[in-house]
């Protein structure tokens, strides 16, 4: 009898083994447990058995019975999900939880800053309303210097008493119109202060505040007086960079640039250095890479030219390492600047730049 | 500015070996930035020669015509408008997809119910010239279906020169200047022409005129030469040179205009050329020219050749005759004295002119020039003379009645910095990054033009007069010469050794990303709006606008000011997002600008400061209307505080900004400091801007809320109370005027047992009665010993009691 009820028991589990689907075992339950199951009539036996039989064998058939059950039970949540609680769908996707964005812009930064931090640089902050002199005096650009007109300056206006109710975009009418409208313009005196072109103005109070040697970064917004399309924006942001110490050549700051390039992009890219005019460095240079979207082949991307312009940069100008106190017999130094907003577009594809402060969150919740 | 290759062979010697591409490629890693380097023959794509089968009038329009083309490949029906056409003519046929040099694109066209698949160009539509009337009749002999750029025999290459990579070198605005360089990095030889131009003395054939020059102000005009040529016969130029002028974007116009124009071109010299008989006093009757050169006088006016009037100012110089005035220095020349078909005497000016003065000029007039261009980079004045010399040899040449019949006037004033600069070899090793052989440094200079001195590694560099008027002073510009030229991928690149040095922490902007990190960590989303506002979204919103700082040149009206608050731009991300968003949450770090003083210097010398420039943070919430978009958006900064570890109260505003809901306004505060205010924005002003969600502001002062980080100083851990805490909840009912603030300092400060208060429920129904609400505490009893239930009981029986008298509050059971 005990023999049986084992051999019972391991030929339910063999064949449930083989059980692959909810019909099958269904159908196995009902073979074995069910009413005139196979198991079941077995036990009913058991009734007839002396009580002193009944005793030994009645638990083993009692707890083999219990065991079957839980095995069954077992092969039904593995099969179709139903567990003691019921059926659930474990396909479902979980509890939804909210997680905001940062700007790219700030991503992109971020991960600069980490990079120059790694490599020794400080990172500084400069003020976005800028002095005339910093923004151009000190940077070696000169009142009426024509490297003012390769940049559309904002100019604040001087507090006036009583302003008119509307300042007047005064870079849609010609220049030469601005006499006619004689009132206003005395309400728009130009002050000596800017909203800065670009963030090289951070190099110049970098210097004044810590001295030489100096490695520092400044990220930051900067302005241009343009209109607005997909490629243009009077808003966008900039890193500067600046080193000075002993001894820093042309070499240094081409072998930095490129290791810096390298980090950036996560592998080897291949550069190409020409000179470049800028009035605070002397001399200057831009650094291209080879294009990134067709690899030097050519394509609308790089104007088919297969090279992308990156990294203005060169040798600080001497006058600008004096404007900052820094004496340019004793140290040299390098320079260089990185849009952060066009490698934001590079890193992003984002071929619209007016999306950056557009506030859409649309795109914003992409990042 | 445009390079023609053709013309930069005059000058100079390039080997076979280099390629069009290349020497494009040559030039920007050496000298200037080259945008695009153009076949010229690809500028007529898709433009071929044609033969006129036959002509028919067009049936449905008087003045148009129909015209069968054989086109080498076949034949095309064109609608044509000109009348000067005829079987058996060869013309240019612009094909379906050509692109014209005055831009027009070719497409399939129904002109009055006729297809026409093509178009017959008349000479100015092929950038050719001037004429319109009649299409351009080719050659007899130009083949039929030949490429027309073929035709006409282009073989040029034209590169596309990035002015703004020439700024500083008021050399390189010409093909000569150029040459120079192309010389110096290709190690070529420069041609006979090169070394010849304008060297020849200009020898009178008569001195029948008599040419006076009175410069007023030689620091705006260090050099003025004039001479009268007569007996010129106006007429179109030649063809080489109308080509030359084609190649490179000029418009020809007649012989004396393109000679001009081609001797700037060439030479990087403006040239003027005025008509004799409207000089007054008096050629006609005096033989005499008498020139001016003066700042105007107030109001004074002049109509200039492109036939604007301009009104000039004191700080303007212009060319004057006896009378009036001529031209306008280095800017344009006037209307009253151009050249005309009857011209037959001209006056030619080759002057220098000072560089601020013509910036200024042209800014303020709106009129750039070729000229301007170039006077405003600071022109060597010794250019003058040889750029003369040219003019009169090409004159002469195209026109060989003309004849010279002044003395050549000159007044000339200036003195340049030539040097020389100590160039020390050991030094120029140093700043390079490695050495430069002697012989490869000096070879370099002198191809460029300087002469080189000096004994060993000293070397004593005297610099050109064409790079000493502003560009060369230092012998930093000595080393970009040569490195330049050496080029820069040739360098070794070598890391710098300097101490190694872990850099000083910028502790608040590490402050700004955590929180940044924080909130975009807990669902919101950072924007980046704009730093201008602008006085009608100002007045919408009932915000004072007269104290902003404004701009003088914004780019439209909304942008003039520079914003205050963050608030004002954030509002307007709503309406950018309520379409497609319930509820949405969002943050900004950004300046804004006070009209009053900071604490960053505007300069070195004289103590004066910026105006204050404050970092803020700004957090809004919108949700749909009946949502509480103001204690979500107090969660935010509760959260960002026990971030650091901190927690905020607020405190109820009597006013808020004008934007905000009345009764919802409260400061934020960090123990005793206000770090900032929340507030929700008032119907009024939503309706104004067709918003139709709630929304809720917050705008915190950044610096203020890391100072008080910064002065907790670290944070340490607290160690597990050592004897158990009791809690007892206690939920009453009291009016909505009494504040949780009051409540909840008079609870914590009833007994010392009672170490914390948590507000655990809020709520309100009809059953409570209007204005009052439930308010559910937990009460924490803990202290440094084991406490009993019944001394506990006995504080609460006493708090409960505390409350009813002082709150009047309405103790509720569980």
């Amino acid at each position: 009898m005990k023999e049986e009820i084992i051999k019972i028991k391991e030929e339910i589990l063999s064949e449930l083994k083989k059980i692959k689907e909810s019909k099958a075992l269904s159908d196995l339950e009902t073979k074995y447990l069910g009413r005139k199951g196979k198991l079941t009539v077995f036990l009913k036996q058991i009734a007839n058995l002396s009580d002193e039989e009944k005793q030994k064998i009645g638990r083993l058939a009692n707890e083999t019975k219990q065991e079957m059950i839980r095995k069954f039970k077992e092969a039904r949540s593995v099969i179709s999900g139903e567990t003691e609680a019921g059926f659930i769908d474990v396909t479902l996707p979980g509890e939804k939880r909210l997680l905001g964005h940062l700007h790219p812009i700030t991503i992109v930064q971020n991960e600069l800053e980490d990079l120059f931090r790694s490599m020794g640089f400080m990172v500084l902050d400069g003020p976005e309303l800028e002095s005339d002199y910093f923004n151009f005096e000190a940077l070696n650009i000169p009142k009426s210097h024509p490297a003012r007109d390769m940049q559309d300056t904002f100019y604040i206006a001087t507090p006036h008493p009583n302003p008119l109710p509307h300042p007047q975009p005064l870079s849609f009418a010609r220049r030469g119109e601005r006499k006619e409208r004689g009132q206003e313009e005395a309400s728009v005196d130009q002050s000596d202060m800017v909203m800065r072109t670009h963030t090289s103005p951070v190099q110049v109070r970098g210097m004044l505040k810590y001295g030489a040697p100096l490695r520092c970064v400044a990220p930051g917004r900067v302005f241009r007086a343009e209109a607005i399309d997909a490629v243009h924006e009077h808003t966008f942001d900039q890193m500067e960079g600046l080193m000075v110490d002993k001894n820093i050549s042309i070499g240094n700051l081409i072998a930095v640039m490129k290791e810096l390039i390298n980090s950036m992009f996560g592998r080897a890219v291949e550069t190409r250095v020409r000179p470049g005019y800028f009035p605070f460095v002397e001399p200057g240079i831009e650094l291209d890479i080879k294009c990134t979207i067709c690899l030097g082949k050519g394509c609308p991307g790089c104007k088919h030219s297969g090279w992308l312009e990156l990294l203005p940069a060169g040798q600080v100008h001497p006058r600008v390492l004096e404007y900052g106190g820094i004496d340019p017999n004793k140290y040299s130094g390098f320079a260089f600047g990185l849009g952060l907003t066009r490698l934001a577009m590079m890193k992003y594809k984002i071929n619209d730049i007016r999306l950056f402060n557009s506030g859409d969150l649309r795109f914003l919740k992409q990042f | 500015m445009y390079l023609s290759l053709n013309w930069l062979k005059d000058f100079v010697n390039i080997p076979r070996s280099v390629s069009a591409e290349d020497l494009g490629l040559k030039l920007t890693t050496h000298t200037v930035e080259i945008d695009g380097v153009i076949k010229e023959a690809k500028k007529y794509d898709n433009i071929v020669v044609g033969k006129i089968k036959e002509v028919k009038p067009h049936p449905n329009a008087d003045k148009l015509q129909l015209a069968l083309v054989d086109i080498g490949s076949g034949e095309e029906r064109i609608v044509c408008g000109a009348s000067n056409i005829i079987v058996g003519q060869k013309v240019p046929v612009a094909l379906v997809g050509a692109k014209l040099p005055n831009g027009v694109e070719i497409t399939e066209a129904e002109i009055r119910g006729i297809k026409s698949r093509g178009m017959l160009c008349a000479e100015d539509e092929l950038g050719l010239g001037n004429d319109h009337l009649g299409i351009l009749i080719l050659d007899k002999k130009a083949r039929v279906g030949q490429n027309f750029g073929e035709c006409l025999g282009l073989k040029d290459v034209i590169y596309e020169v990035d002015n703004k990579s020439i700024t500083h070198r008021p050399d390189l605005w010409s093909h000569y200047g150029m040459a120079r360089e192309v010389a110096t990095f290709l190690n070529a030889k420069t041609t006979k022409l090169f070394n010849k131009l304008g060297q020849e003395e200009i020898m009178p054939d008569s001195e029948d005129v008599e040419v006076s020059v009175k410069v007023e102000d030689q620091k705006l005009c260090p050099r003025y030469m004039a001479v009268v040529m007569d007996s010129i016969k106006i007429q179109a130029s030649p063809e080489w040179l109308r080509e030359r002028l084609i190649a490179v974007g000029e418009r020809p116009v007649n012989n004396i205009v393109d000679i001009t124009n081609y001797a700037m071109l060439e030479l990087g010299q403006p040239l003027h050329a005025f008509d004799a008989r409207f000089l007054k006093a008096e050629f006609s009757t005096d033989n005499k020219v008498k020139i001016g050169v003066r700042r105007a006088k107030k109001g004074e006016i002049i109509t200039t050749l492109d036939g604007e009037k301009k009104d000039l100012d004191e700080s303007m110089l212009l060319i004057t005759d006896q009378i009036k005035p001529v031209a306008i220095a280095g800017v344009m020349g006037g209307e009253n004295s151009e050249i005309n078909n009857e011209t037959t005497a001209i006056v030619l000016e080759s002057a220098n002119f000072d560089f601020v003065s013509v910036r200024k000029t042209s800014s303020l007039l709106g009129l750039r020039t070729e000229a301007s261009k170039r006077f405003e980079k600071a022109l060597d004045p010794n250019f003058c003379e040889p750029a003369l010399k040219r003019v009169i040899e090409l004159i002469k040449q195209v026109c060989p009645t003309a004849k010279v019949v002044s003395k050549v006037a000159d007044e000339k004033k200036f003195k340049l910095n030539q040097g020389p600069i100590e160039l020390d070899l050991n030094w120029l090793a140093d700043f390079i990054g490695g050495e430069v052989e002697r012989d490869k440094a000096v070879n370099i200079l002198v191809s460029l033009g300087f002469i080189v001195d000096g004994k060993k590694d000293k070397l004593l560099v005297t610099v050109p007069t064409w790079r000493a008027t502003k560009d060369i002073s230092i012998k930093e510009d000595l080393a970009e010469e040569i490195v330049r030229i050496i080029g820069y991928d040739n360098l070794k690149f070598k890391m710098p050794g300097v101490e190694m040095k872990a850099p000083e922490l910028n502790k608040e902007r590490q402050f700004e990303r955590e929180i940044k990190n924080v909130l975009a960590g807990s669902g919101l989303t950072e924007v980046k709006n704009y730093s201008f506002v602008g006085v009608d979204q100002l007045k919408k919103l009932g915000v004072e606008y007269n104290k902003h700082i404004r701009l003088v040149n914004p780019i439209t009206k909304d942008s003039g000011l520079l914003r205050q608050s963050l608030a004002t731009n954030l509002i307007l991300n709503v309406k950018t997002n309520q379409a497609r968003n319930d509820h949405f949450e969002i943050f900004e770090i950004g300046n804004v600008f006070l009209p009053i003083e900071g604490n960053l210097p505007r300069n070195n010398k004289d103590g004066t400061v910026l105006p204050m420039q404050v970092k803020r943070l700004g957090i809004l919430v919108a949700g749909e209307e009946g949502t509480d978009v103001f204690g979500c958006a107090k969660g935010a900064i509760e959260l960002l505080a026990s971030y650091f570890h901190l927690s905020v109260k607020y405190e109820a505003m009597e006013t808020g900004p004008a934007w905000a809901k009345s009764g919802y306004n409260a400061q934020i505060m960090l123990g005793k400091e206000i770090i900032g205010s929340i507030s929700r924005v008032s119907q009024n002003s939503s309706r104004k801007y067709n918003i139709k969600k709630a929304v809720a502001i917050v705008e915190l002062d950044l610096n203020k809320l890391y100072q008080t980080v910064r002065a907790q100083g670290g944070y340490r851990h607290e160690e597990f109370a050592r004897f158990p805490a009791l809690i007892r909840d206690l939920a009453f009912v009291v009016s909505e005027k009494v504040l949780y603030n009051d409540i909840r300092n008079e609870i914590l400060g009833f007994s010392e047992l009672i170490k914390k208060v948590e507000l655990f429920d809020v709520y309100r129904n009809e059953k409570l009665g209007s204005s009052k609400k439930n308010l559910a505490f937990h009460i924490v009893y803990q202290t440094n010993r084991t406490l009993t239930g019944e001394e506990v009981d006995e504080v609460q029986a006493k708090l409960i009691k505390k409350l009813k008298d002082r709150f009047e509050a309405q103790i509720r059971d569980f």
